[in-house]
């Protein structure tokens, strides 16, 4: 099917980044692969090691902070690309997660 | 813990994780019911190790979904303004929240997912395969944004991902088509569950002895899934999720109704 937008006006479909596409899905691959290697080997290790729970809780927090370093290779991406727009909304995602971090500390 | 319980929470995980990703859920609203009733747990500590499991499969099967160039990263980054807000004020809320009230609305949350996915697999009866997506713009950024505040907020309280509430006004009101609309909430769930995590972890309630299994069990069976996802007639597998959620809304039903959710 022919494209109907007007090629001036990039913002119409914003799917068309595949360097954007190349590093975040590289991230959360990492991300994921890490965090699952080290909570997998901490619940064997368990088995005989009682520092095992903290190879896997170390994982669990892998997993946790994976999002928030998504947004940054995205943000830096973005910059790179110099679409500002996308620069100041990641930098507003990763200031409203870093919040919720600093208030979970708290409460 | 015992052993027994270690492998029927990696058993739970894989499975969740796998039909999960072929039927397009993050399995937190099967999650939940199954630790707050078979394995016991408090209801903030079964939504803080459910929050943690969503975040798996969203990760997972994501790295998945952005390679295959069917995420919207810029419009799923934008939503997650709303929705990581809204889940930050309901994490920070989640605790004085009547449990009861947290039921009423998790049960509701349940049955309105099993009917969406009666929904979906009523439309893939009669959907051809297409591989290409459509040229898009996106509409209606206001009521997307809104939504997103909604699904937040209820991912933060209910520790589920809230894929049921933005993949319809992705559709509906800001004209996604279907395919990019799935792969971008999930995307965005990952980001949303981690800020509400964050919360739940730092107040105590992820129970690390029971995510860690648990996790396991549904990255292997997320990564699994998505894989397969793209080969597998999701029929059959949206059946037996129908079938699942229907079940465990019924079982807390009773629960909420013989007064053993308090």
């Amino acid at each position: 099917m022919p494209s109907t937008s007007n090629s001036a006006t990039p913002a119409a479909t914003n799917r068309t980044d595949p360097a954007a596409d190349r590093v975040v899905a590289l991230t959360l691959k990492i991300g994921a692969y890490l965090a699952f290697s080290l909570i997998a080997a901490g619940l064997v290790m368990q088995i005989w090691l009682p520092m095992g729970k903290r190879v896997a809780s170390a994982g669990l927090l892998v997993l946790l902070f994976t999002p928030l370093v998504r947004i940054v290779v995205a943000g830096l991406q973005f910059a790179h690309e110099r679409d500002w727009k996308y620069v100041v909304v990641s930098t507003v995602v990763l200031g409203v997660m870093v919040l919720a971090y600093a208030l979970g500390i708290k409460v | 813990m015992s052993t027994v319980t270690i492998l029927a929470l990696l058993v739970v995980g894989f499975f969740t994780g796998g039909f999960g990703a072929v039927a397009g859920i993050g399995g937190g609203v099967i999650i939940t019911p199954l630790l707050m009733m078979y394995f016991g747990l408090p209801m903030q500590q079964a939504i803080g190790v459910t929050l943690v499991a969503v975040i798996a499969t969203s990760t997972a099967t994501s790295s998945l979904f952005v390679e295959r160039h069917v995420t919207d990263i810029r419009l799923g980054m934008t939503l997650e303004i709303a929705t990581t807000v809204g889940a930050m004020i309901a994490a920070l809320l989640a605790p004085h929240v009547d449990r009861r009230t947290l039921a009423v609305l998790f049960t509701v949350f349940l049955l309105y997912t099993a009917f969406s996915l009666v929904k979906k697999a009523w439309d893939t009866r009669k959907q051809k395969k297409h591989d290409e997506v459509a040229d898009y713009t996106v509409h209606n950024y206001p009521i997307g944004m809104g939504a997103s505040l909604i699904a937040g907020g209820m991912s933060g309280l209910l520790g589920i991902g809230g894929g049921p509430i933005k993949v319809p006004v992705m559709l509906l009101f800001m004209k996604v088509p279907l395919r990019v609309a799935a792969a971008t909430s999930n995307f965005m769930i990952g980001v949303t569950a981690a800020t509400s995590a964050l919360i739940y972890w730092g107040r105590g309630d992820v129970n690390i002895s029971v995510a860690t299994p648990l996790v396991a069990g549904v990255f292997a069976g997320s990564l699994l899934g998505a894989r397969l996802a793209p080969k597998v007639r999701p029929v059959y597998v949206l059946g037996l999720l129908i079938v699942l959620l229907s079940w465990l809304g019924i079982q807390m039903l009773a629960r909420l109704l013989s007064g053993g959710i308090h």
